[in-house]
């Protein structure tokens, strides 16, 4: 099977052949991992922008991991003192990456279409989106995806339950995504302030109800609770949230001992997620970061290995 | 003395299936008839097309004064003439704000000598535009505005909506709202449901503008004064503006050409191409039926463009930090009518003309009732469109310094093919 | 489709060649203490299992059987027709110390064998390290050699030698495609 995607900027035309492709080659590249030396040389010589204009810590850190052990070059351009802090438009700076030789460009950026705006803009080099605003977030749901894969295999018919503030999560758009084509019943619930009106349209239900949306679910998705969300009035407290929606032992327990516990972290403890839960033997929270540098690896290596004509 | 030959008219109203011949001399037309044989005249063959009243758009950012690398009056005139009007409202959001008379007459004395369409000053409701405190209005009335509004904006509150109806009850001015209930749209980006749902940027619900429209129908109600509520692009808004009008009630509206034959899926297919980010955003296929079924049963009144012209290195930027408008003064005719053929003609021809013509003349004050009708002795403001003329989009050639335009490059079908102001040609393309 | 046009090495052919292989290997070897198949993805993977059973059978010895995927390592996809996706692998033992006998179908360039010798040298430090390749077809970009070669092929660079085994191909043979020039 050749691989035919240059850039990621969400999976909207990926199919679920591609997702198993994929999901077995970040196994391999998580094999790496357990390596003495982790580094491999396939992308040596490959110029690698980190350019990140959002406060991220992990996303950044997982990508120049995977960028380093498979031995590119990699430079990381952030908000502090920038260009676009002094106002330079995106268009410019794409330019700028290009004439500077960039073969590939990670952008987290806040205003939702910027991943698909630089992609245009660039002539040759591959984009990735890291976040784009509240839109997506493809690599969180890849590595999500493998995570769950990993631990239940065949996810076709399984469920899913996505708790949280759907309407602001470009998590959970792009994991409605990933995991709806992989034959994953995705069941959205959380307070209807922090939902999307038209909840069908994203290939999803809502429960509003957190405890029956957990029933018989194979996977719980918890999704965090920015404390915005309480200044905006979209929520009265986080200790109602959490009272309300957050994930208890209690919650967890209607789902059944076997229920994978999922964030895409950092976690806010006693909000979204109570400790004994985050810390305990359901929760696949910190493999969820492992999968993170595998299925980057993989996904720089598909998109930038090799020469496409 | 110019002789348009063989021409279907339609005069303001209906339209004559028999061909007929129209003598212009000088600044009017003189004689129509079925055949005319005048010597010395220069002759237009207008055969197979349509001869109209001088389209009119009652909603353009003409820009000027203060934005001036964006539009300014001369290069919206000569855009508007090229796209087949001969008449445009200029709206009042410059810098400064259109709010006094002086700036009205200037745009009123300048709008008056250009090489293309006319443009007529509108000024704002409020003092700098502000939503504090009403504008000199009766002043802005003796200058000439043709309008009054606060668009881009809707008139800050009920009290001052209230009071600037009945100022403006006896001026014979009509206030243009922009319909918008600004706590339930800020921040908002794109039509609240699909487009905010799949993109997860910040939805403008169609009731939002609902809300704003039944207010507008209540004050005027109160007041007896006219209202007339531009840029409707949703189902839930006309119907209420249907209801008040069978009512009884003095209300009006438009349509833009963008809510006409785009819907907020034109923003996902195209992966978030600010091109498409406009204010109110684009709606729902469902909202769009809405407004045919409208301008089919007379809810509508006119059509517009509510051209607004930005630079690239403005408009060019990732949606979310993109400002609104869509620049189209120079193919919205062809949209529209192209749109029209598409749909299978859902709204009868003569109707269709109307609202580019003697509907939008209906709206304006009474010093331009002539306007938007053809007969013996009414100024030459003439329009021939050629709904068989096909081409595309080529904002290359466009006088507007606005590029902004989701059609570039698309094949339309209807074109205006010649305009004709105050007896003039502005454009011979037979 | 690429015409077959030589058939250089039939099932009976390769049996004897690997048994033979095996053979050399036990000798130079003195008996197969320390000593490690490496098998390299991915026919060479499906050759190294061949040997392990001969050792089996022959000797009555359970050889530790690996696989190395080298894709990561290479230097000459550019030249690869198809996508290079990665393959598994996986390694039985520490390596440290032992007698590495890796395994490949063919010998051409020798820009794979030096790909798999950078991968084994981050996987740990081998006593020795050596190579059995099937076929050597010469062209060699590389001062590489092989110490136990199934046949000397020489061919002109427009061909391709195919190895098929039968777990991917369903038969063991060898062939000589003359590649089409599009």
């Amino acid at each position: 099977m050749n691989w035919r995607h240059k850039d990621l900027i969400d999976l909207d035309d990926w199919t679920r052949e591609e997702l198993n492709l994929f999901l077995e080659q970040a196994n391999y590249m998580e094999e790496l991992l357990n390596r003495p030396i982790k580094k491999v040389p396939a992308l040596r010589g490959k110029l690698i922008v980190n350019f990140f204009f959002e406060p991220s810590t992990r996303t950044r850190v997982s990508f120049e991991l995977a960028e380093k052990m498979l031995s590119a070059d990699v430079v990381n351009w952030s908000s502090s003192g920038s260009s676009v802090s002094k106002g330079e438009t995106l268009r410019d700076t794409a330019w700028t990456l290009e004439a500077m030789g960039a073969d590939a460009v990670v952008i987290r950026y806040g205003a939702v279409g910027s991943a698909d705006y630089l992609s245009r803009k660039l002539k040759k080099a591959s984009v990735f989106n890291a976040g784009d605003g509240t839109h997506g977030h493809p690599t969180q749901a890849l590595l999500d995806l493998h995570s769950a894969w990993k631990k239940l295999g065949n996810l076709e018919g399984s469920r899913m339950a996505i708790v949280g503030d759907v309407l602001h999560s470009r998590v959970a758009r792009s994991n409605i995504k990933a995991f709806s084509k992989m034959g994953v019943k995705v069941i959205l619930s959380g307070p209807a302030t922090l939902m999307p009106t038209d909840i069908p349209s994203l290939g999803a239900e809502y429960d509003p109800d957190p405890r029956s949306a957990v029933k018989d679910a194979d996977m719980i998705y918890l999704l965090r609770i920015q404390k915005e969300r309480q200044e905006q009035g979209l929520i009265p407290s986080l200790d109602e949230y959490h009272l309300r929606y957050g994930a208890t032992e209690e919650l967890v327990s209607l789902a059944g001992k076997d229920a994978l516990v999922m964030h895409p972290g950092p976690i806010n403890r006693r909000v979204e997620i109570a400790s004994e839960v985050a810390d305990g033997e359901q929760s696949i929270i910190l493999k969820q970061v492992r999968s993170g540098v595998a299925v980057r690896m993989a996904l720089l290596y598909l998109c930038l290995g090799g020469v496409r004509n | 003395m110019i002789l348009i030959r063989g021409v279907t008219l339609f005069d303001g109203v209906k339209i004559t299936e028999k061909p007929l011949d129209i003598l212009i001399d000088g600044e009017k037309v003189v004689k129509i008839a079925p055949s005319l044989a005048v010597e010395g005249a220069e002759e237009i063959d207008g055969t197979g097309k349509i001869l109209c009243p001088g389209f009119i758009d009652i909603h353009v950012h003409v820009r000027e004064p203060g934005f001036e690398w964006r539009e300014d009056l001369e290069s919206c005139s000569m855009a508007a003439a090229a796209g087949g009007y001969s008449t445009v409202v200029a709206m009042p959001n410059t810098e400064p704000a259109i709010d006094s008379a002086p700036l009205v007459d200037f745009v009123a004395r300048k709008g008056a000598s250009l090489k293309g369409a006319r443009i007529l000053p509108s000024g704002c409701v409020t003092r700098e535009r502000k939503g504090h405190l009403i504008a000199e209005l009766g002043k802005m009335t003796a200058a000439g505005a043709a309008f009054f509004t606060d668009d881009g904006s809707p008139v800050s509150t009920s009290q001052i909506l209230k009071t600037a109806l009945y100022y403006t009850r006896d001026l014979g001015v009509r206030i243009m709202e922009h319909p918008e209930e600004t706590s339930l749209t800020s921040g908002g980006q794109v039509n609240e449901g699909l487009a905010s749902s799949v993109s997860g940027l910040k939805g403008v619900p169609a009731s939002a503008e609902y809300i704003d429209v039944v207010r507008g129908i209540a004050l005027s109600r109160d007041t007896g004064s006219p209202i007339h509520f531009t840029h409707v692009s949703t189902a839930l808004a006309m119907d209420a503006i249907r209801r008040a009008k069978k009512e009884g009630l003095r209300v009006s509206c438009d349509v833009t050409a963008h809510h006409l034959s785009l819907d907020e899926n034109h923003v996902l297919v195209s992966k978030f191409d600010a091109l498409y980010k406009v204010n109110p955003p684009l709606r729902s296929k469902a909202d769009v039926k809405a407004l045919w079924e409208a301008l089919g049963d007379g809810t509508v009144d006119a059509l517009i463009t509510d051209h607004a012209p930005w630079h690239n290195d403005e408009k060019d930027l990732p949606f979310q930090e993109a400002p609104f408008g869509i620049a189209s003064l120079e193919c919205s005719v062809a949209v529209i009518m192209d749109t029209w053929l598409k749909l299978g003609r859902p709204v009868s021809l003569e109707r269709m003309l109307q609202l580019f013509t003697s509907g939008p003349a209906s709206l304006l004050p009474a010093r331009w009732g002539h306007l938007g009708r053809i007969e013996e002795g009414a100024l030459a403001d003439l329009t021939l469109l050629d709904l068989e003329e096909s081409r595309d989009v080529d904002i290359s050639s466009w006088n507007s310094k606005g590029k902004n335009c989701p059609w570039k490059g698309e094949i339309l079908t209807g074109w205006p093919v010649m305009s004709m102001i105050r007896g003039s040609v502005f454009k011979k393309e037979i | 489709m690429p015409q077959e046009k030589a058939l250089v090495m039939t099932q009976q052919d390769m049996f004897r060649i690997l048994k033979r292989i095996a053979i050399e290997i036990v000798e130079r070897n003195k008996g197969l203490d320390d000593v490690v198949l490496l098998g390299i993805q991915r026919r060479g993977v499906y050759l190294a299992n061949r040997l392990k059973d001969l050792f089996r059978d022959i000797e009555e010895v359970k050889v530790p059987t690996g696989e190395l995927d080298i894709t990561l390592y290479r230097d000459d996809i550019p030249t690869l027709l198809e996508q290079p996706v990665v393959h598994s692998t996986s390694i039985p033992v520490d390596i440290a110390g032992k007698k590495l006998i890796l395994v490949d179908d063919v010998l051409y360039t020798g820009r794979t064998i030096r790909a798999a010798l950078d991968a084994l040298m981050d996987l740990g430090r081998p006593a020795n390290v050596q190579l059995v390749i099937l076929v050597d077809r010469g062209h060699r970009e590389l001062p590489i050699q092989a110490d136990y070669v199934g046949k000397n092929i020489p061919t002109s660079r427009s061909e391709m030698v195919e190895v098929r085994v039968t777990e991917l191909d369903g038969e063991d043979k060898v062939v000589i495609i003359e590649r089409n020039e599009v």
